[in-house]
């Protein structure tokens, strides 16, 4: 109960401020303008061996947009509370910890979600208006989709944690910006030479990258799936325990 | 309605809060009062559960703060201090909101809504952004939300601070009628508040309790209960020694010495004993050409210099 009430508040929240708009346009005209870019190069090259999803969740424009989007979102849900003092209001509200934080999560996630819209858009449009539409993959639209969400959570759990350890939103978003370089940067030693084939082992089980090309593939794996459940839950625990501790300290 | 056992509160250190005991009834309105950094504003967020105490036993409404800390917060209603507020939500939309997350029943929430809107006079304000809203308007938004659940206990931390003189008397009216149904606990500067809201007064000082007591009691206690102020044409050496001779006389302080002009004294006299007309007595049978005599009531704000200062 506590929770849904929070929950709609910070989701709609997103949209009482400029900031959400503006990433919004930003991400929407990024991801379009990549869409176009890839499916003018695949139609001009005739290029038949991998579908326009699996080249777009290839491409690192995407992933810097991820880095930029997400910390974002995150930076003020905490640290706009501590900087008010409404979160003094909000603990002494009848609500535990966990409805606070699990609300900020999910509120945040659900945003980044909606992030995410135009790219169905493109893909609508594309099998729209492409004579004849391109086979529809049920498997692989549903898996990265699902991928795309576990590791947005993970992403945002993490950016939620960075958002409590400081009052000031800007030190917020760089924290949370170096830890998701720090996450996924693990991946980019597959691309190394020299790496350890024991390293790129342990790699691939938390490369995102290879997470999300397996997906666009349609190869159901576990591994990944259990991998975020487990990283988010820890780190909004961790969250859960830091917000605790400050209040304690007063 | 609040019961404190031997409350102490430490931050890394330093003592704000040293083994205090006070207990509150239900339907009393309380004044808490001291100088910045008395420990005001600790003991009140203690009392809401939002900091824990480093020691010491607290019972709302017959639950303890630190176990059953929900059941605490359902059943209050605070007001803290700067009345941190969200900026970016109409005030209808967050009260409701506030409403519904204080555990209002779902169709008893409009119907709140409208009635702490009415007692906090915000209709005319109701759709617009709390942002943009003046101080006097977030005071009571603030002061509208601790109330939207019809708490059984209101804990207000300076609920009148930053106000002009005409919203401080609307406030003050407000807590006066709240406290015909409510039990207040309110922390504040303004002694002229206390004095005309409230019906007994912890004072506070350095994490201690000084006193408590009524206000009108809490003057008395101050030199001589009042003191009398005396204006004639006399030798200050005189007046000094033959009103220093009366019983019951404390101190005389000549205030102005203007020999062989009009000298000004104060007399204090023993608590709960009316000199007056002992005074008279001496200046008539002097034959001084009297000018004044007046009682001088004690303040709230005497008394609180008296306790508060060292």
């Amino acid at each position: 109960m506590a929770f849904w009430t929070l929950y709609k508040r910070e989701f709609t929240s997103y949209f009482n401020s400029a900031v959400a708009y503006v990433v919004l346009f930003g991400s929407a005209l990024v991801q379009g303008v990549q869409f176009c870019f890839i499916l003018s190069a695949v139609t001009a090259e005739n290029y038949k061996d991998q579908s326009i999803m699996q080249i777009f969740f290839d491409w690192p424009l995407f992933w810097l947009l991820i880095l930029v989007q997400v910390p974002l979102i995150t930076m003020r849900v905490f640290s706009e509370e501590f900087k008010l003092g409404t979160i003094e209001m909000l603990l002494t509200a009848p609500v535990r910890e966990w409805d606070v934080v699990l609300a900020k999560f999910f509120g945040a996630l659900t945003f980044f979600l909606i992030l995410w819209l135009p790219v169905a858009l493109d893909l609508t449009a594309l099998q729209l208006f492409s004579v004849p539409p391109p086979p529809v993959y049920w498997s692989q639209i549903g898996l990265t989709a699902l991928t795309i969400t576990l590791v947005g959570g993970f992403y945002i759990s993490l950016g939620v944690f960075t958002s409590v350890l400081t009052k000031n939103q800007i030190i917020a978003a760089v924290l949370c910006f170096a830890f998701l370089f720090a996450a996924f940067g693990v991946s980019l030693l597959r691309w190394i030479q020299h790496t350890d084939a024991t390293v790129l082992d342990w790699v691939s089980y938390v490369s995102t990258p290879e997470h999300l090309q397996n997906a666009g593939v349609g190869i159901f794996d576990t591994r990944p799936i259990v991998f975020y459940i487990t990283v988010t839950a820890f780190m909004l625990m961790l969250t859960k325990s830091f917000l605790e501790g400050r209040r304690l300290k007063g | 309605m609040i019961e404190v056992e031997n409350l102490s509160k430490t931050y890394s250190g330093f003592r704000a809060v040293q083994g205090i005991s006070f207990h509150v009834d239900k339907g009393e309105i309380v004044g808490f009062l001291g100088p910045n950094g008395a420990g005001k504003s600790t003991t009140m967020k203690i009392l809401t559960g939002y900091l824990p105490p480093t020691d010491g036993k607290i019972r709302i409404a017959g639950f303890d703060v630190v176990t059953d800390s929900i059941e605490v917060r359902k059943r209050i209603g605070y007001m803290p201090e700067n009345v941190p507020l969200y900026t970016d939500m109409r005030v209808n939309e967050f009260l409701r909101f506030r409403a519904e997350l204080k555990k209002v029943a779902r169709r008893k929430i409009k119907e709140r809504v409208e009635i702490v809107k009415g007692l906090c006079h915000l209709k005319d304000v109701e759709n617009k952004i709390i942002g943009t809203l003046s101080k006097g308007y977030r005071q009571r938004v603030g002061l509208a939300d601790a109330m939207v659940n019809d708490p059984d206990l209101l804990i207000l931390d300076e609920p009148t601070i930053g106000l002009d003189p005409n919203q401080i008397r609307s406030v003050r009216e407000l807590i006066k009628d709240l406290g015909k149904h409510h039990t207040i606990l309110l922390s504040t500067h303004i002694l002229s508040e206390v004095e005309l809201t409230c019906s007994r007064v912890l004072v506070i000082n350095r994490g201690r309790i000084e006193a408590s007591d009524t206000p009108a009691n809490l003057t008395k206690l101050v030199r001589g209960g009042g003191s009398i102020l005396l204006e004639v044409r006399a030798p200050s050496a005189d007046i000094v020694a033959k009103i220093e001779a009366l019983p019951n006389i404390e101190d005389v302080e000549i205030v102005l010495p203007n020999d062989g002009e009009w000298v000004q004294a104060t007399i204090f006299g023993k608590p709960g004993v009316d000199i007056r007309e002992d005074v008279y007595n001496v200046v008539r049978a002097n034959n001084w050409p009297l000018r004044e005599l007046a009682r001088k009531k004690a303040t709230l704000e005497e008394a609180f210099v008296e306790l508060t200062q060292d």
